[in-house]
């Protein structure tokens, strides 16, 4: 992994470098044009495995086959559309995939309601317009004319918070592969290697259909909730893990027992039902999903390192779930009561100390 | 055998198109004199159906026991079957082939010997393929398979891998498998017919033999062939055997070998890709037919998204680093691109793509069994012959005589029909569907909905494991069921059956059971639900011109049983006190409708409960009702028992319930003893406060379903007895209740009955 820098998050491909490049070293399989690296390479960097004596971490866990399905729909230079509840890994996913095939994962749209057909296409710097007419120079090419150019993969966010005329603008784009500045007279054709990655929520507000049309364009991967709490729990240490080195928490990492607490209680709000299935409890208005346990987890490290004694306590992991759960006053209070009486205060010691210290912060 | 003369022996899987292919190529290029096909020998005889141009695959060979417990094997063949292609190269080309596998008398034996019931190998075989799959590292050996086997077209690829997979899959298993013993039986044998068919003078390179690729190893191998003392040895079982058409759906479903049958009609695409000499021919169809059937039902998919599934797949296949998709790929390929990421959307499809409605079918006659002759035979006779489509027809039946007719056989022709279509839903076949009469107590008319599907000709070749003819196998079945069941009213139930489907042998079989088994019955509660059925049949029974006098001693039987346990059943709470006056109601019903059931007995045991003081005073009540319904209560005794039951400190709850019980019958009759309603005054005017409260419970129990006109007679009695005027007691007694009232009979509610 890169150096400690004074970046924030740094982007995947410069956060796995050493990764990409060594699978790109040791690489035999046939490269599609524009790629940096085989298919089946990018698939062996999101789902893990090992080149020579390199160990890939993996970056997605579990739905192998939905990695391979996201693969191979960009080999076919059909643009991939991501969809799932929030929290499921698709922007995640989007990034890796991109910092994988292209090296490059900062081309990307991060879409809004207040998104413009402009930023999908091109603007203009209007102080160099005015002052010279319309030019290259003075044209504000978006990330997807970017990436047309260079034959590269651009990424769109949240494509479903857009306005529904913004995502028309791509249709378009991603039927034609070219876009047209009438202003220069020019006709830019997308190079080989060009595609989209867009993702998109169904289960949030202010979230606006797709049309048929520009659903018809994309292959669509549906991203489900990790399947089961083996899974889960791997995705949260390996996540947790990644992110304590970059952000320098000071804590030891979580115990398995704590990320087992945690996914436990996250999944059984989420599901409505306790995992062996025997008893229905209700579920929060909220969607708990695994990027939230992640950062409850990282959170509670931060709580443990600062003010504790660095590992991370029953009462640091309260304060978390009691933040991370409780969204909706009034409603969550109830729900998370009621869980943790019926539930919690049953499953005997070891669950007995988390019990106490929600208990006290839930009132 | 020595290494130089060995016949050429062919590996295959099961219901392999790609095996099929290279089989017959094989056998061109070879032309071999005789093909051994691995099957259960005494097949060999049967080979002539398969060659016939009029049956249409997939058929498949039962052979089953003759006496119970019925073992079943089950050798079915697609068109793609190598096994099939090989029957069918030899009798295109004019040479001999048989099989050699052991005769199925022996397989059935193996079978019955270790407690099978059906093919239950195949679980056990399925950890061997979890192993494969670990060692693949695809997560299905289906996948797997097709993509090392099925895909693979050039030169002798299969011969040799279908080899080396056989040899793996050996070393995997021997020796863990729990049917190694008669792996190693039918080997030998086998080895016996190969060297049986070279001694009697064909060369062994002018034979082939097909075998399943894991016993190409094992025939190669120098162990000894079965000699003629060890075949004496082998158990055998009687057996028969039958053709039957299979369909592609049961070949999904019911797979026996565990490998390359779940989607039959993909197979059947990749077969006729082989026969096109396209590679990718059941990709490009596999996608283009799911599509079709999604337009068909109303999910618009257009023809860009099919090219984009096409594309998809071949990509995913790539990203394997295989040439042609395999049917995961495809199948993901159009979740992604057709139904947008959810399978959901395009399950139904998957499923009609992959299985498909294929049914085949055989020439008419060659093979029909002895059930489907019996079925046809009775189709024409019966007139039936024109239900035999796949729409829904409905059919009305009148079981009484037709008195227009002359013969006596169209008289009661819907009777006999009756019978039959009865016969066949005992036999669970799906062409009959029995629909409620909405007419009560119309015991001569039946509707029917019949509805032809080809899997309805599946289960009547299946029915012939149950027996020769329809009436027999459905006289097995009940009588399999009758075994079965403890309960008497469970068996009274079958009884009823038997007679629907007009079968009196089974009548008297079923009824010697209850009779056994009713000596022990002693709820009476269920004695009483069997009387009640028994005795239905017997009252119905001329309709289906059935004698039902095997079934008088029992239903005495059942009655004197009764007779004998009700007065102590009387003893109960207010709960079983329902049941109970059920159990009388539905006795005393059997008593009237039956002259050989003893009236008196039946008289003693109703005064019996009446008069004693002891038993649920509610069924007592209702039993006084039945003597007065029956008039052997005289007004006299009537008053007496009024007076004694509502007298000066008898318990309110007691009083009324008994009035309550009373009340149940016979209102009419009730309401004219002007003396019952002067003891009922009399009576309440004797509780106090408290136990009036309490008694009012009970008696708006006892008025609550009393009619708006019986509530004014009433009114009008006790009208008379106050000197009121009748109108305004009827008023005030079908007024609806004040809000004042509704408040007090609130309180009421929450009254402690506790110490009821």
């Amino acid at each position: 992994m890169a150096a400690k820098t004074k970046v924030q998050r740094l982007p995947a491909e410069q956060m796995f470098q050493k990764e990409i490049e060594a699978l790109i070293a040791a690489e035999t399989d046939p490269i599609p044009t524009g790629w940096k690296m085989s298919p089946k390479s990018v698939l062996t960097y999101i789902t893990g495995g090992k080149v020579g004596r390199k160990v890939i971490t993996p970056k997605y866990i579990g739905h192998k086959r939905l990695v391979e399905i996201a693969i191979a729909t960009l080999v076919t230079d059909r643009a991939l559309l991501l969809i799932g509840e929030p929290g499921t890994a698709k922007s995640w996913l989007s990034e890796h995939l991109t910092a994988a095939i292209n090296g490059d994962s900062t081309k990307v749209i991060q879409g809004t309601a207040g998104t413009t057909e402009e930023q999908i296409r091109y603007s203009w710097n209007y102080a160099m317009l005015i002052a010279q007419g319309p030019s290259q120079e003075a044209m504000l090419k978006s990330p997807i004319f970017h990436a047309m150019e260079t034959g590269t993969i651009a990424r769109m966010e949240e494509i479903s918070r857009c306005a529904s005329e913004v995502q028309d603008a791509l249709i378009s784009i991603l039927s034609e592969k070219r876009v047209s500045v009438p202003e220069l007279g020019l006709e830019v054709p997308a190079k080989k290697g060009f595609s989209v990655i867009a993702t998109a929520n169904t289960r949030d507000k202010g979230v606006n259909e797709m049309s048929a049309a520009l659903k018809r364009r994309f292959n669509i991967v549906v991203l489900p909730a990790p399947a089961d709490l083996e899974s889960e729990m791997d995705i949260v240490k390996t996540r947790v893990a990644q992110l304590s080195e970059n952000l320098d928490l000071n804590a030891k990492l979580p115990e398995q027992e704590v990320i087992e607490k945690v996914c436990t209680i996250f999944r059984e709000l989420r599901l409505g039902a306790t995992l062996d299935g025997k008893q229905k409890l209700k579920p929060t208005t909220g969607v708990l999903s695994t990027a939230e346990a992640i950062s409850l987890l990282a959170n509670s490290m931060a709580l443990a390192g600062s003010f504790g004694n660095g590992t991370i306590t029953d009462y640091d992991l309260a304060a978390g779930l009691q933040g991370a759960i409780v969204k909706d006053e009034e409603k969550d209070s109830l729900a998370w009561k009621e869980y943790l009486e019926n539930i919690l205060k049953k499953r005997g010691l070891k669950w007995s100390g988390l019990y106490k210290e929600c208990k006290e912060l839930n009132g | 055998m020595g290494g130089k003369e060995q016949p050429i022996i062919f590996g295959i899987r099961h219901l392999s198109p790609a095996g099929a292919w290279n089989l017959r190529k094989l056998l061109d290029q070879v032309m071999p004199q005789l093909v051994l096909v691995e099957g259960p020998s005494d097949f060999t005889e049967e080979l002539s159906v398969l060659a016939d141009r009029k049956t249409k695959l997939p058929v498949a060979v039962m052979a089953y026991t003759s006496d119970t417990p019925i073992h079943t094997i089950l050798y079915p063949l697609a068109e793609y079957s190598p096994e099939y292609q090989a029957v069918l190269w030899a009798n295109e080309h004019d040479k001999e082939c048989r099989f050699i596998d052991l005769p199925s008398s022996v397989f059935l034996a193996y079978m019955r010997a270790a407690g099978i019931e059906e093919d239950a190998g195949e679980e056990e075989r399925i950890s061997v393929y979890r192993r494969l799959d670990e060692l693949s590292g695809e997560d299905a050996h289906e996948t797997f398979w097709e993509r090392t086997m099925e895909h693979f077209s050039e030169g002798d690829g299969y011969f040799k891998g279908a080899e080396v997979f056989g040899k793996n899959l050996r070393e995997l298993t021997q020796g863990k498998d729990w049917d190694d013993a008669e792996t190693i039986v039918r080997e030998a044998y086998m080895k016996r017919q190969i060297k049986k068919a070279i001694d009697s003078g064909i060369a062994p390179e002018q034979i082939v033999v097909v075998t399943g690729a894991y016993h190409t190893q094992g025939l190669k191998e120098s162990t000894l062939e079965l000699s003629d003392q060890e075949l004496g040895q082998l158990p055998s079982v009687e057996s028969q055997k039958t053709w039957m058409p299979y369909s592609y759906y049961r070949l999904s479903s019911r797979s026996g070998y565990g490998a390359g049958n779940k989607a039959p009609a993909y197979y059947e695409l990749l077969w006729k890709g082989y026969q096109k000499g396209e590679a990718d021919y059941a990709a490009r169809s596999y996608l283009s037919k799911l599509a079709f059937w999604q337009r068909q039902n109303g999910n618009m998919v257009s023809s860009a998204e099919v090219i984009e599934a096409v594309r998809l797949s071949f990509s995913l296949a790539e990203l394997h680093g295989y040439r042609i998709p395999a049917l995961r790929d495809l199948r993901d390929a159009a979740m992604t691109c057709m139904g947008h990421g959810n399978f959901g959307e395009i399950a139904q499809a998957v499923a009609d793509t992959e299985i498909g409605t294929t049914i085949g079918s055989l020439p008419q006659g060659i093979s029909r069994t002895s059930v489907q002759n019996d079925f046809y035979r009775f189709l024409d006779e019966l007139h039936l012959r024109r239900y035999c489509s796949v729409t829904a027809d409905d059919l009305h039946l009148d079981l009484r005589e037709k008195l227009t007719v002359k013969s006596e056989k169209s008289a009661f022709l819907d009777r006999e029909r009756s019978f039959f279509l009865h016969r066949l839903r005992v036999l669970g076949i799906s062409f009959v569907n029995w629909q409620q009469v909405q007419q009560e107590n119309a015991t001569w008319a039946e509707h029917w909905v019949l509805r032809w599907t080809p899997e309805a000709e599946i289960e009547i070749v299946e029915t012939q494991l149950k027996g020769d003819t329809i009436l027999l196998a459905a006289a097995f079945q009940m009588k399999e069921e009758a075994k079965k069941e403890q309960g008497i009213a469970a068996i009274a139930k079958i009884i009823e059956e038997s007679f629907l489907c007009g079968m009196p042998e089974m009548v008297s079989f079923t009824t010697s059971i209850l009779q056994k088994i009713a000596v022990e019955a002693a709820a009476v509660e269920e004695i009483a639900k069997t009387v009640h059925s028994l005795s239905l049949v017997i009252q119905y029974g001329s309709i289906r011109n059935l004698s039902s006098d095997a079934l008088v001693p029992v239903l005495e039987q059942l009655f004197l049983r009764a007779c004998l346990l009700l007065p102590e059943s009387c003893i109960c709470d207010d709960n079983a006190s329902r049941e109970m006056i059920h159990a009388v109601s539905m006795l005393n019903e059997a008593a009237l409708r039956h002259e050989f059931l003893s009236e008196e007995q039946w008289l003693q045991v109703v005064t019996e409960i009446a008069q004693r003081d002891d038993l649920n005073t509610k069924v007592s009540g209702y039993a006084a009702a039945v003597l007065l319904e029956r008039g052997t209560f005289t007004n006299k005794e009537l008053e007496l028992q009024v007076q004694r039951r509502l007298s000066r400190g008898i318990p309110a709850d007691l009083g009324a319930g008994w009035f309550e019980g009373l009340s149940m019958k016979n209102r009419y009759a009730l309401i004219t003893h002007m003396s019952l309603w002067e003891s009922l005054d009399g009576y309440l005017d004797t509780l106090d406060d408290e136990e009036f409260k309490r008694a009012l419970l009970f008696l708006r129990r006892a008025f609550a379903d009393f009619t708006a006109r019986e509530k004014s007679d009433i009114a009008e009695n006790l009208g008379e007895l106050w000197q009121l005027n009748p109108q305004q007691v009827s008023e005030i007694v079908n007024a609806p209740l004040t809000q004042e009232a509704q408040e007090m009979l609130e309180e009421l509610d929450d009254f402690d009955f506790g110490d009821i």
